[in-house]
């Protein structure tokens, strides 16, 4: 792949907790468009990779860049604005703001940090709605939506800031496998649509059918990297061969 | 019977025995007493002897503890976020100060301030006096707005990390985060705490009585010098109800709101 074309380029990058190393070089280029699944054991650093590139952890050493920021180099909040419009994310634990209605949830950021238009964003907000299948839902507070029902109207709430980039965190992984359907579908429409999505999941089905490549780490290092075909029939690495015989 | 039954049986019981008492002990001839305690109640109550105009009085508490709760809770509001700033600069000062306040004895920054502020002070030829119902106020809102700080801190603790990291990948910045999304939840789980604050403070205004404002203490003792030793009981009980009257419903009710937001997401 062509380096300079990539919208996301992580190069060897070191993170460390205290004196635990949890990412120990990773390298990876995502290009627009691109769906990538990071899979691996727990404890392995997916989650951090995905806090690493929106800049919600900083790290100890290696290269960042997403589309024009350089990501490694950002010290402040206020330097990662920019970045913060251009990559959204989305986590395992829904975190919409308990206090705000859904379609409030879903506005908010576009108009008190984008400085967008209301009336603007208000449309936005009810099309968005529509499109994760929560319409009727737009005036309900998030304590009164299922698991399922939160995370979609989570992943509107990203869409409302019309990324580029939107990051998945393990998102399906505390709901029950009812509700797991509902939220994949709209993340299928997302790639369908051609937006650039990173995902760390445990849906081994899922990551084959939807994503054009599959990462596996183990220990801070990512293992193996393949379309997913390629991944899941024929893994190359001892590793990976263990990690797939025990989940599939 | 389930617990709650028995405890409300209970305090049923020792209402009634209380009352059971204080009938006996009036028929035995206690009723001359509380006679003597109805007739100076205007006095108690309001700093005149016919209930008008106020000057005083458990009134004058009441007015001193709403006063103090309010500089308390401005005061308090800073202190808080200060303590929470990310700045050693300004987090380490404010957390020394809170902790000194915290763990002042009331008393003691009751008389302080009776002596480290001035009768009066000019500033830009302005003179602003400082009589002892505002000593009373400083001296009992200091150590009411540190505890706060510490109700505010730890509400805005309790705030689960991820609505922050939420509000971070949105792009809030720190102010943002905490004008817009940390407050508006904390301030919900702020308000037992507050309350049971303001029940202390109200206790606490008995204090006051060393700075010589004429508060329902000052008057019991001024007029006291005029009643018999027997009389004297029936005196300091029906002040112990006054207060208890009067803090006993905010508790409930802080205890009340405690649980109903308890665990609570919404």
């Amino acid at each position: 792949m062509n380096r300079s074309d990539a919208l996301i380029e992580i190069d060897g990058i070191r993170k460390s907790f205290g004196t635990f190393e949890v990412l120990k070089g990773i390298s990876l280029n995502v290009s627009k468009g691109e769906a990538v699944c990071i899979i691996g054991p727990s404890g392995s650093g997916k989650s951090t990779i995905l806090r690493c590139i929106n800049g919600l952890i900083p790290i100890n050493e290696g290269f960042i860049r997403v589309g024009n920021h350089r990501v490694h180099e950002m010290r402040s909040e206020k330097a990662m604005r920019p970045l913060r419009h251009q990559v959204a994310m989305v986590f395992q634990q829904y975190n919409l703001f308990p206090h705000r209605t859904a379609l409030e949830n879903i506005m908010m950021a576009p108009i008190q940090v984008l400085g967008h238009d209301k009336a603007e964003v208000e449309d936005r907000a009810r099309k968005l709605l529509a499109k994760v299948r929560l319409s009727e839902k737009a005036d309900s507070y998030p304590g009164q939506l299922s698991g399922g029902q939160q995370q979609r109207v989570a992943i509107a709430r990203a869409l409302a800031m019309q990324p580029d980039i939107i990051l998945f965190d393990e998102v399906t992984a505390a709901l029950d496998p009812e509700t797991v359907k509902e939220v994949l579908f709209t993340i299928r429409q997302l790639v369908e649509e051609g937006l650039t999505c990173v995902l760390v999941t445990h849906e081994m089905k899922f990551a084959r059918e939807v994503s054009h490549r599959v990462c596996f780490t183990d220990r801070g290092m990512i293992v193996e990297s393949a379309p997913p075909a390629e991944f899941f029939d024929n893994p190359q690495d001892p590793r990976t061969r263990e990690f797939l015989g025990q989940v599939l | 019977m389930t617990y709650e039954n028995k405890k409300r049986a209970v305090l049923l019981l020792i209402a009634l025995a209380v009352v059971a008492w204080i009938a006996v002990d009036a028929a035995a001839g206690g009723a001359q007493y509380w006679a003597r305690v109805w007739l100076r109640l205007p006095l108690l109550l309001t700093g005149s002897g016919s209930g008008w105009p106020i000057t005083g009085g458990f009134i004058l508490n009441i007015l001193l503890s709403i006063a103090s709760m309010a500089v308390a809770t401005a005061l308090g509001t800073v202190m808080g976020l200060a303590t929470l700033a990310k700045s050693p600069i300004i987090r380490l000062p404010s957390f020394f100060i809170m902790n000194f306040l915290r763990n002042s004895p009331w008393l003691v920054l009751l008389f302080a301030m009776l002596y480290i502020l001035p009768f009066e002070m000019k500033v830009f030829g302005l003179v602003i006096p400082f009589p002892p119902f505002v000593k009373a106020v400083i001296g009992l809102a200091l150590p009411t707005a540190a505890n706060f700080s510490e109700v505010i801190r730890g509400a805005v603790q309790s705030i689960h990390s991820g609505q922050w990291e939420a509000s971070r990948s949105l792009g809030y910045t720190q102010m943002q985060i905490y004008r817009y999304v940390i407050l508006p939840q904390a301030f919900r789980r702020m308000i037992p705490g507050w309350m049971n604050l303001y029940a202390l403070l109200m206790i606490a205004t008995a204090l006051a009585t060393v700075t010589g404002i004429q508060d329902v203490l000052t008057i019991l003792n001024t007029s006291l010098a005029m009643e018999s030793d027997r009389v004297i009981v029936y005196f300091y009980l029906t002040i112990l109800f006054l207060f208890f009257a009067y803090c006993y419903p905010i508790a409930i009710f802080a205890r009340r709101l405690e649980n109903a937001v308890k665990g609570d997401n919404l």
